[in-house]
């Protein structure tokens, strides 16, 4: 697969610092809400078609193609819901957080056209909670859009109808999980619910529900707006169209860059964030947050999008790409991984909660130098079996990444057991 | 709402093909095949599965990922392992993950031998352990209620628990705190949890997190013996399990009848065993002497008692209370009518009705099951309060609402705890349930006397309409049939009525108008749906079919001098009672009290306590010559008024049967032996039955069973190994056809006069809470219940 | 990094420890009649209550309110919203106590979250975050704590005042932070992030010729 020639365009972020742009007026001015009219001047199959020909993949961190998931929703006339996922806290990531605040009517125009195409005139926008002003700009911009007719009742006399609420969280990483932010959404703990039943057949209040990531419905207003065929001549193949990807970590210039998928991600780290500071050297990176697997140096040249990094073990996730630099040993990188993940499990599964509590006892453990390398295998191999056996993705999540550590820098971790070892036995 | 009618498949399990039912989850269909996958989180009682202990993880063929057994329906033609190498190393380390921070003290756990833990530790887990960390340590245990310690070391977090605080009985009382691995269950800032049901989650607990404070290391499960029988502690009478240790009953578990209380017990149900071993308890014979009552030889007691019966004779009347079984019932009859030529014999506390009443409210096809207020369209509850009436239904008529939809509406005096889950409550005056139910009836006949009626109901006519629209509607959007009967042949309702709406003055029209309402309905076509009564007494049905009724022998029989029909049988004996009329518990007071009547029978009933009317059944105690009781707590009434006591069996020392509110014969076992001098009451029956002259060959309890039988036409041919474990209902037996059928008209609804309640219309129709009975007070672990029986309202 | 914690005879998680207080009454779903609840409180619950197909939705704006006029979600807050809500106030505290943003015990008027996820503390948000608490120590009204990951890796280490986010931050930045926070001003102006452009430079203000075209032929 090669890099796409061109220089790719901005659909997302362009001109996203100008001034008002988060206020209905400027956004008109700029093009803003047409692509909705030409929607509504469409069935909502034949918008459904152009989602599905731009072969958009959801931007949250699955990837799940999103016009498939509309056509998943069934036909009928029942209560169907629309959610956009803004709980955006998978760390590393930042993205969502930088349209929803700069260009909110660019969410919300896609968002009545994603209701329209799936027939779902009820939807809510889920939003950490620790995004206060965020939220806020989201609240001024529906009603702005509420009192234009863009929202509501009979939006510009289409006869379709679309009511809009933004919901706050309070603080749990696993309400961006999909069933677990439903649940949350529905007033209660944030577990995330056994699946099947999928959402698209039983989500919200046992509706079907399509929940999208707030990326994913942003791009929406650009594909009906270039058509969905010509959206898919971005990016490659099976990674079309252009992507936010939040850079952060040892890197220069930290920070939200929109690339078409499938450079290089050298490119990325090196040619648009800076690459680490003088003198440093990448040591690991995580390319999607930091439930995907770790890659090293040697990894810089892998292509960025979805099917070249699921090739190499590790995922494009949400798009986070966190560099970490050779002065930081892996064992505070795995620590600060896996406390993550033990705080921000939510117990309701046996080996994502013992697991990621078990993970952090030994890698303090081994910091304290009370390990023996054979502590190295038994980590290991709790990671091993954390996989696969969780109720969600979370446990992955924790254990993807530190099995990846132990396996790409096991010299380290022993060096390490080793030198704690001797400190401890010295004093 | 049709059942789901469950199609036949064969899938593969562990290479064997296996027939069983599509949509079983695959840990129920795998049994089907002799194969086990171990579960902890799973049990479909508490609704749907969750997947969170993540046990039962399988392999399906097709399928990349292993999938949990709980949750995965079976397909046709699916191919799952259970004992691949992969499955075996996901549940040895969700094993191993589980003991991680669960504390080795088995020696010490009341769950030790029956734990599930152990268990699944033993036959899936790895053997060893590979985590050296430190395990958590934490006060322990600690109260949760004064019925429950809870040790939180020990908790698993398999949700159990919670989920049934939360999906069964919804009282949201326990929950989980935190998340993560900090998760553990609590309640609100320290209120104990303290509701109807809360005994269940110790049953629930798959380890020693959750135990039971009476039965705190009082046994262990190889000291004990299991011992099956039916509490008969409500009119719900659920089955139970009596854990047996030296003839003590230490623990009573529930024994899943689904047809009855669907594994669950009230909380009286489960604690109130201790009352069969407490001091105040009645264990020998009493009689009155010198104005107190001493303990004396069972012969002597024996011969004071048929002496002062012989001398009142026909004048005597005789009471069934609460928890006689049905052959008491009907030693009683044969006793009263046959021994000592007295017709007044009364077992309901609402007081008499129409033979021709009984029979039809009887009438096989208009009797809903248990299972139906389930499965129903639409449930009406009639003035009853199942939470205090007979506590189990409350909780399915929850599951009924929660899981299958079905529309409950609630019609009663006063607000209760059904009201927040009910499409609709409607309210009416204390005492006026016939009133509303004749207003109810004439809405379904969409005539004009409901506002008049509403009126004397003391309830708003809409709401009634609307009841009735309700009613009517049930089923309509499921799916419509197409025949003559229209919506009404496929809409199944059930009504839940409580005795009391057959109380006072109107009692009569009140029981009428239920049928008027049933006619409407189309009851008696429907599969699912019909009347369900809750009688004020435990066992209220049996005793009557059973012939204790001053209207009816056994079987609901025309008695001796009325004109009867082919169905009927005569009753032996010829009646000698100056009084023609038979009297019925209200009567016998008033006889009593005017120096009519002069000898009192009680078989479980204090009036004083059970009966309406304090006043006047003071003065008939006080005006009786000869009050014989059979009673285990001497409650004021007894302890004031009787002259002979004999000792009563607590149920779980009983032999015998009892009939469920919906038919269904249920055997009592003697789990325990009785204590002190107590004697099998069907026994002092017969033996004072011989004293007065009427000698009756009863060589053991079965074969008064066996009498019991031939005299019901309707229970024709049935033998206690039939009814067995789980009970059998007389209507779906042959001999149902037997039932003697009614011949009544009920009258237009523009005709129908109330009569002017009574003063005491309201305290007619009040009944005691089951909650605040002898058994509650003097079980010691029940008492912090008694004096607030209302908090568990 | 410490030693390894032992947790012998004691717990870190408030609340393992507690048995319950048997005189009390059973936490059943409070009686408006004997639950006061503050009018604007009242008022603002419902209107949460009413923005949604299922009421009960409304549980983490309406604790967000009660937080606000309580300060934490206090055994007396949640009775209030329980009373308002018609649920019983146990399973609200489930609720409170599985979100970070709600507090179940008293905390300072004004929140300083500090991000010590791994973005952040690649850039130094572990020792900020002990500056901060060393120079915030004795402070009632300030609640200082270090949180996951802000979704504001790009201006690492960062932390969040009541809201508003602020960074990147240095050692030199907290005495005014916290004088600002104390003295009620807006905290931290320059480093606010409201005011930071986005990192890709082709991003600018003005959009780009041949985009302008394309939007003009929309």
């Amino acid at each position: 697969m090669s890099a796409p020639a061109a220089p790719s365009p901005l659909l997302l972020l362009d001109g996203i610092d100008e001034p008002g742009l988060r206020t209905l007026e400027v956004y008109e001015r700029r093009g803003g809400y047409e692509s909705l009219r030409r929607a509504l001047a469409m069935t909502p199959e034949e918008v459904l078609a152009q989602l599905q020909a731009s072969e958009l993949r959801g931007r949250g961190g699955a990837g799940f193609g999103m016009g498939t998931k509309i056509s998943f929703l069934p036909k009928g006339s029942m209560d169907k819901y629309l959610v956009c996922n803004a709980d955006e806290s998978e760390p590393g990531t930042f993205k969502d957080r930088e349209l929803m605040q700069k260009t909110p009517h660019l969410l919300l125009e896609g968002i009545v056209i994603a209701a329209y195409a799936g027939g779902i005139s009820c939807s809510f926008i889920y939003i950490r909670g620790e995004y206060v002003q965020q939220a806020d700009v989201l609240d001024v911009a529906l009603a702005e859009a509420r009192s234009a007719g863009y929202l509501g009742d009979d939006i510009l006399g289409s006869g379709h109808s679309l009511s809009l609420v933004v919901h706050r969280g309070a603080g749990a990483y696993i309400c961006g999980e999909e069933t677990g932010l439903l649940d949350s959404l529905e007033g209660k703990r944030g577990n995330p619910r056994l699946k099947p039943p999928f959402p698209a057949n039983q989500g919200l209040y046992k509706g079907p529900t399509l929940i999208n990531n707030v990326e994913t419905l942003c791009t929406v207003p650009a594909i009906i707006r270039m058509g969905g065929e010509e959206y898919a001549k971005l990016g490659v193949e099976r990674s079309t169209g252009t992507k936010v990807v939040s850079v952060s970590g040892h890197v220069c210039r930290p920070g939200n860059y929109e690339v078409e998928l499938g450079i290089p991600s050298r490119e990325i780290i090196y040619g648009l964030a800076g690459g680490p500071p003088d003198g440093r050297a990448v040591k690991c990176w995580f390319p999607g947050g930091s439930s995907s697997p770790v890659l090293t140096d040697a990894d810089l040249d892998i292509p960025y999008d979805f099917d070249s990094l699921a090739k190499a073990g590790t995922m494009l996730g949400s798009g986070a790409i966190i560099v970490v630099d050779d002065s930081t040993p892996i064992l505070d990188v795995a620590m600060k991984v896996a406390r993550f993940y033990r705080h921000e499990s939510c117990g309701k599964c046996t080996p994502c909660r013992e697991g990621t509590n078990w993970t952090v006892k030994m890698l303090e453990r081994i910091d304290a130098g009370e390990a023996t390398p054979m502590d190295l295998e038994i980590m290991a191999s709790v990671q091993e079996h954390i996989i696969g056996n969780c109720l969600c993705v979370l446990g992955d999540a924790m254990a993807m990444p530190i099995g990846s550590m132990i396996a790409k820098f096991r010299d380290e971790f022993e060096a390490h057991i080793e030198a704690a070892r001797s400190r401890t036995e010295a004093a | 709402m049709p059942r789901p009618q469950p199609r036949t498949i064969t899938f593969t399990i562990d290479g064997r093909e296996v027939r069983t039912h599509e949509n079983k989850m695959l840990v129920d269909a795998a049994k089907d095949g002799d194969v086990e996958i171990p579960v902890f989180c799973y049990e479909p009682k508490l609704g749907q599965p969750v997947g969170a202990c993540r046990m039962c993880l399988v392999e399906i063929e097709g399928i990349p990922k292993l999938q949990t057994g709980c949750s995965t329906p079976v397909k046709d033609g699916m191919v799952v392992h259970t004992q691949s190498e992969r499955v075996k190393i996901a549940q040895r380390s969700v094993v191993e993950f589980l003991l991680i921070n669960h504390p080795l003290d088995c020696p010490v756990c009341d769950k030790g031998g029956e734990c599930p833990l152990q268990d699944i530790t033993f036959g899936w887990g790895g053997g060893i352990s590979r985590f050296i960390e430190p395990k958590r340590h934490f006060v322990k245990p600690l109260e949760l209620s004064p019925l429950i310690a809870i040790d939180r070391e020990r908790c698993i977090v398999c949700y159990r628990c919670v989920r049934f605080s939360q999906e069964v009985a919804e009282d949201y009382q326990l929950v989980l705190l935190e998340r993560g691995a900090h998760s553990y269950v609590s309640t609100f800032d320290g209120h104990p949890y303290v509701a109807p049901f809360s005994g269940n989650i110790i049953e629930l607990c798959p380890v020693g997190a959750l135990t039971s404070r009476p039965y705190r290391f009082r046994a262990r499960p190889w000291d004990v013996e299991d011992a099956g029988t039916v509490c008969t502690l409500c009119p719900a009478q659920c089955n139970v399990t009596l854990t047996v240790r030296d003839e003590l009953a230490l623990r009573v578990l529930a024994r899943d009848n689904a047809e009855v209380d669907d594994g669950w017990l009230c909380d009286k149900g489960r604690f109130a065993y201790q009352s069969f071993h407490v001091e105040e308890r009645v264990t020998a014979p009493l009689i009155r002497d010198g104005g107190q009552l001493r303990e004396v030889s069972w012969e002597r007691a024996l011969q004071e008692a048929a002496a002062g019966l012989a001398r009142a004779g026909a004048d005597t009347g005789a009471l069934a209370g609460p928890g006689s079984t049905n052959e008491e019932g009907y030693l009683l009859g044969r006793l009263m009518r046959e021994g000592l030529r007295s017709p007044h014999v009364a077992s309901r506390r609402a007081g008499r009705l129409p033979l021709e009443l009984h029979r039809a409210l009887g009438d096989p096809p208009l009797q809903a099951t248990v299972s139906d207020l389930e499965f129903a369209h639409a449930v009406l509850v009639l003035d009853a309060d199942p939470v205090n009436d007979a506590p189990i239904l409350d909780l399915r008529l929850r599951k009924g609402v929660r899981r299958r939809g079905v529309k409950l509406a609630v019609a009663s005096p006063q607000p209760g705890s059904l009201d927040s889950i009910a499409a609709l409550s409607v309210r009416f005056a204390p005492g006026a349930g016939p009133a509303f139910a004749a207003a109810l009836s004439a809405a379904l006949a969409g005539e004009e006397s409901i506002e008049r009626l509403a009126g004397d109901a003391g309830a708003e006519p809409d709401a009634v309409r609307e009841l009735a629209a309700l009613l009517l509607a049930a089923g309509a959007d499921g799916a419509p049939s197409s025949d003559d009967q229209g919506v009404r042949a496929t809409s199944e309702v059930v009504i839940l009525w409580g005795e009391r709406l057959a109380a006072g003055p109107n009692g009569v029209l009140g029981v009428s108008a239920l049928l008027g309402i049933a006619e409407s309905l189309a009851m008696a076509a429907a599969d699912g749906g019909g009347l369900l009564e809750v009688p004020a007494f435990s066992n209220g049905r049996g005793l009557r079919e059973a012939g204790v009724l001053p209207n009816a022998g056994p079987g609901l029989c025309r008695l001796g001098g009325e004109a009867g029909d082919g169905a009927d049988r005569e009753v032996a004996g010829e009646i000698a009672s100056q009084d023609s009329s038979p009297r019925d518990a209200h009567a016998i007071a008033e006889g009593l009290a005017a120096g009519e009547m002069s000898g009192l029978y009680l078989l479980h009933c204090d009036p004083l306590r059970e009966l309406p009317g304090r006043e006047l059944w003071e003065r008939a105690l006080a005006g009786a010559s000869t009050v014989v009781a059979h009673a285990s707590f001497l409650t004021e009434g007894i302890r004031e008024h009787a002259d002979v006591v004999f000792p009563a069996e607590a149920y779980a020392e009983k032999e015998g049967t009892i009939v469920h509110p919906d038919g269904r014969l249920q055997r009592l076992r003697t789990a325990i032996a009785r204590p002190g001098n107590v004697r099998a009451e069907w026994q002092v029956l017969a033996e004072l039955a011989r004293r007065i002259g009427l000698e009756l060959d009863l060589p053991s309890g079965a074969a008064v069973s066996r009498l019991l039988f031939d005299a019901v036409p309707f229970y024709a041919g049935l033998s206690l190994e039939e009814i067995g474990g789980s009970g059998v209902r007389w209507q779906e037996r042959e001999a149902a056809s037997s039932f003697p059928r009614a011949s009544i008209e009920l009258a237009e609804h523009g005709e129908i006069e109330l009569a002017e309640p009574p003063e005491d219309a309201a305290e007619l129709a009040r009944y005691g809470s089951m909650w605040d009975t002898p058994e509650v007070e003097f079980s010691p672990a029940l008492e912090f219940l008694f004096p607030h029986s209302e908090l568990v309202g | 990094m410490t030693a390894v914690r032992r947790f012998e005879g004691g717990s870190r998680v408030p609340g393992w420890d507690e048995a319950v207080d048997l005189e009390k009454d059973p936490a059943e779903v409070p009686d408006p009649a004997t639950t006061p609840v503050p009018e604007g409180l009242r008022e603002e619950i419902e209107s949460h209550m009413a923005d949604y197909p299922d009421p009960r939705s409304a549980t983490l704006p309406a604790l967000e309110a009660a937080q606000r006029v309580h300060g934490w979600c206090s055994p007396e807050a949640l009775e209030q919203v329980a009373c308002v809500m018609g649920l019983t106030p146990a399973d609200l505290e489930s609720v409170a106590s599985f979100y970070d943003m709600l507090e179940t015990v008293p905390v300072g008027a004004h929140s300083v979250y500090v991000c010590t996820n791994i973005s952040c503390s690649l850039r130094g948000a572990d020792e900020l975050y002990e500056q901060i608490r060393a120079a915030a120590a004795g402070d009632p009204d300030l609640n200082v704590r270090s949180f996951e990951c802000l979704g504001a890796c790009d201006i690492a280490p960062m932390a969040s005042v009541d809201g508003v986010y602020v960074g990147p931050l240095t050692g030199a930045d907290i005495p005014r932070m916290l004088g600002e926070i104390r003295g009620g001003e807006p905290v931290l102006v320059d480093k606010q992030l409201l005011r930071r452009a986005v990192a890709d430079p082709r991003a600018g203000a003005e959009p780009p010729p041949e985009t302008a075209t394309e939007q003009g032929q929309g």
